[in-house]
């Protein structure tokens, strides 16, 4: 009895260590919203739910007055905060407001941009400096330089017009241009973004900014520039770091822009880059690629056990998304023998389910195959006798009994 | 006007054109009168393709250009709607309807021994094929890259080897002058000592999603296709799209490796031997049964220092293309007659009497012809196709086991891995085997 006690006092302590050193590692994070000419409704609670998933954000969001509403009743304090997301475009706020803002960030704290945040506030002089580039509130040349990738060199444009635009709404392919920013480190230089207003023409100050990643404003859905333009930014302003993206148009319940894998992990870790410099998340198995958009239903990385609780169901014209996590997490062992045997009992697992599909078996034993031990091959040999499986056995057989 | 026909009629006609296939073959090969595979300057080389597709019907018509020097007799493929096609066009050529059509390769051999055949087919199929032909002692113009796996290699250039034929690669790339005169004067140290290349291959390809099983179309044998590859329905992804499934090929990384790492090769004296030590990572798609990595990056040490990095040309300052990087200076190749150097100078050296001066080929078939007719090796033999596909088929296995590999590029092996040696090999489906040389 004793010892059992004083494994529930070690257990409680340990507890309470982990949470502890958790919540230092948890920074606070505050969305304003609002006011936009976006569904901000639907958008706010998404960003917070994405940013809350990585586990180093707490978020919660606080929206201004309605349009129209006292202003002077809007005073966050900021200094609560290490992140600060703008998901607003509306009235000015005070200028107390605007000038804890902006010592908010002189003194290093973390600032997002997103969407439609820099449409806002087109004659504030430092917010334009933090979003580097903005548009539509009448900005134009007396703002700063259009700022776009043609023929993949950087090109500052000073000509005369209208600050911002965006064709019809549609697919399409990011570019990575720095790709060794602690944010876009890993990722692939290319892949394509789920269904999206593609913000072009922005201008701005354009100072002390990085343009991370660009998309091609084709013609052919209207409203094309034909040049490359700037998707993902980050701006210094003071000792404040500033992650802008002009992605994530919002549908009710956040739409493709949103549930675009591609979108969540770039605000993820442009977001952690914005409170300390660099980041530590892993580029998650389900990254797009130019292969294709992939969405996230519930903005969550689906897990390996996910995958293998899924992968027993796979038939010809399903989703092949569960055989995909399952080989990224076999490569990402890169031979650790013990993680891959762990791996190869769950695959064995589904491979004895009588559940298990006729086409989902095909696919545990081509990777089998290769990656797989002598605690296969009992399982694989009765498959053989399987006339439906008999050559997907065999291929297996032949290369695990060499 | 074959094509005004209702796609009917034309299915019709082409079945009825394979079953016109077994008559005796009225051309009878130079070779067949004790000559071995060796032609007399005079006299036609009888030729036919196998895989008719795009590239192979590419090929045919580079080869139909060279007229007097041979003779196109018959045709060979899956599809009865390529073998249409490959006829009228051979047909239109010789002025006559002869041209005979089969619908399986061992036929082909068998019945045409040809003097020459021209083969293009899917990657899944080269060990098999090229390795059958050289065994008849047929020369052989074939499409790059010359295998799926290093095992199919190793027997293709067995079999080449043994029977003493003719072999060409499709890496025509040799054949113009400004890969020759880069690589020429990569390898007579214009940039210096080389230190490191990079290879520039095209992005991956958007995927097509999971298609549903659909019926075959009556003009393909899908089961002669799929051959040695595993079973699957057929799902409306045959000519052309194979190579984005890792059942038939790597991708654009193992489609081109036959060009780029190639000329890489040659400029750097590293065209018969290979890597020691290969690591990269690729990204692959999540969606669809197109598998092949989208992106790739891997890096090649060899046992002379020389550092070889592969990549998808977006992720590489120069894009597609070979660079050699020498001690003082850079060199760069590309197709549109590309070449550039980190000094312009570079580009005006003159290569001495005394130097090395590569193969030269301004044709890429003619030069497979006039070997075939001259028993000299060609501008690509078969032994230096295998050593740049290898490369790119061992960043293949670092990159799917997302480990470092060590090879012996003298006996071919890779070393203390079993599991990464498992990918060296394919296994075939039954009753399919590759050749015994």
């Amino acid at each position: 009895m004793k010892k059992q006690y004083l494994l529930l006092i070690v257990v409680a302590g340990l507890l309470t260590f982990f949470s502890s050193c958790k919540n230092e590692t948890v920074y606070k994070t505050l969305i304003i919203t609002g006011q936009n000419n976006h569904n901000w409704k639907a958008s706010s609670p998404v960003l917070k739910q994405i940013l809350d998933e990585t586990g180093l954000f707490s978020a919660e969001i606080m929206t201004t007055p309605d349009k129209g509403g006292d202003m002077k009743t809007f005073n966050p304090d900021f200094s609560k905060y290490k992140l600060v997301v703008i998901d607003y475009n509306g009235d000015s706020w005070s200028e107390k407001t605007n000038n804890a803002f902006v010592e908010y960030v002189k003194n290093g704290g973390g600032v997002v941009f997103y969407h439609a945040a820099d449409n806002s506030f087109p004659s504030w002089k430092e917010y334009n400096e933090m979003t580097g580039l903005g548009g539509w509130g009448n900005r134009n040349q007396k703002d700063g330089p259009y700022v776009y990738y043609k023929n993949n060199i950087l090109v500052t444009d000073t000509s005369v017009g209208n600050g911002g635009s965006h064709g019809k709404r549609r697919e399409f392919l990011v570019r990575t241009r720095i790709t060794d920013h602690p944010i876009t480190r890993g990722l692939p230089v290319a892949w394509l973004h789920g269904t999206d207003e593609l913000y072009s023409q922005l201008r701005g100050p354009a100072k002390n900014m990085q343009i991370l990643a660009t998309a091609f404003a084709d013609s052919a859905a209207g409203g094309g520039t034909m040049r490359d333009e700037p998707m993902l930014m980050t701006i210094t302003f003071g000792k404040g770091r500033i992650f802008h993206t002009t992605m994530g148009h919002a549908d009710e319940g956040g739409g493709p822009s949103m549930h675009c894998v591609g979108f969540i992990t770039t605000l993820q870790r442009g977001a952690e880059w914005a409170v300390t410099g660099d980041v530590t998340q892993k580029v998650p198995w389900d990254f797009p690629s130019a292969a294709g958009v992939v969405l996230r239903p519930d903005f969550k990385e689906m897990t390996l056990d996910e995958a293998f609780a899924n992968i027993g169901n796979y038939e010809i014209p399903k989703s092949t998304k569960y055989l995909s996590c399952i080989q990224s997490h076999i490569r990402n062992l890169a031979g650790d023998e013990t993680g891959i045997l762990k791996i190869e009992k769950m695959m064995v697992k589904v491979l004895k389910n009588n559940e298990t599909t006729v086409e989902a078996k095909k696919l545990l034993l081509r990777e089998l195959s290769w990656m797989g031990s002598d605690y296969s091959v009992p399982a694989i040999k009765e498959l053989v006798l399987n006339s439906e499986l008999k050559d997907e056995a065999e291929f297996a057989l032949s290369r695990l009994q060499k | 006007m074959a094509h005004k026909s209702s796609r009917r009629d034309f299915v019709k006609r082409s079945a009825a054109l394979v079953a016109g296939a077994f008559v005796l073959p009225q051309i009878i090969p130079s070779s067949a009168f004790g000559m071995g595979r060796r032609i007399a300057p005079s006299d036609r080389i009888v030729i036919g393709s196998i895989g008719v597709g795009s590239q192979g019907m590419s090929n045919m018509r580079d080869f139909l250009r060279l007229k007097d020097a041979l003779q196109f007799v018959a045709v060979c493929d899956v599809d009865t709607h390529h073998l249409a096609v490959a006829k009228d066009t051979i047909d239109l050529a010789n002025k006559n309807s002869d041209c005979r059509i089969y619908g399986d390769y061992r036929e082909f051999l068998e019945k045409e021994k040809p003097d020459a055949v021209s083969i293009a087919l899917p990657d899944h199929w080269h060990g098999i094929i090229y390795s059958t032909a050289a065994n008849k002692k047929i020369n052989v113009y074939g499409e790059k890259p010359i295998c799926r796996t290093i095992k199919d290699g190793q027997t293709i250039v067995n079999a080449v080897k043994r029977n003493n034929i003719i072999w060409q690669t499709g890496s025509w790339q040799r054949s113009v002058a400004n890969f020759h005169r880069g690589a020429e004067l990569a390898i007579n140290g214009r940039v210096g000592k080389i230190k490191y290349i990079e290879v520039g291959l095209p992005d991956g390809n958007r995927g097509i999603g999971t298609p549903p099983v659909k019926p075959v179309p009556a003009e393909l044998n899908w089961e002669m296709w799929l051959g040695p590859a595993l079973k699957v329905p057929y799902r409306g992804v045959s000519h052309w799209d194979w190579r984005w499934i890792l059942d038939y090929s790597g991708g654009q990384m193992t489609d081109w490796a036959g060009h780029h790492i190639d000329i890489a090769n040659w400029g750097a004296g590293l065209e018969h031997t290979g890597p020691v030590e290969i690591s990269g990572a690729g990204v692959y798609p999540v969606e669809g049964i197109f598998n092949v990595p989208v992106e790739y990056d891997f890096l090649c040490k060899y046992a002379n220092g020389i550092e070889m990095r592969v990549a998808n040309a977006s992720r590489l300052p120069l894009g597609m293309g070979t660079t050699w990087h020498g001690d003082l200076g850079w060199l760069h190749v590309d197709r549109g007659d590309i070449i550039s150097a980190s000094d312009p100078k570079i580009l005006n050296e003159v290569i001495g009497d005394n130097e090395i001066h590569l193969y030269k080929s301004e044709n890429h078939w003619q030069n497979f012809v006039d070997c075939v007719k001259s028993g000299k090796p060609t501008i690509a033999p078969v032994e230096v196709a295998y050593r740049a596909i290898s490369v790119a088929l061992l960043g293949e296995i670092a990159m799917t086991t997302g480990q470092t590999i060590k090879w012996d590029p003298e006996k071919e092996e890779i070393i203390g891995n079993p599991k990464a040696t498992r990918l060296l090999s394919r296994p075939y489906r039954q009753p399919w085997t590759l050749p015994i040389v």
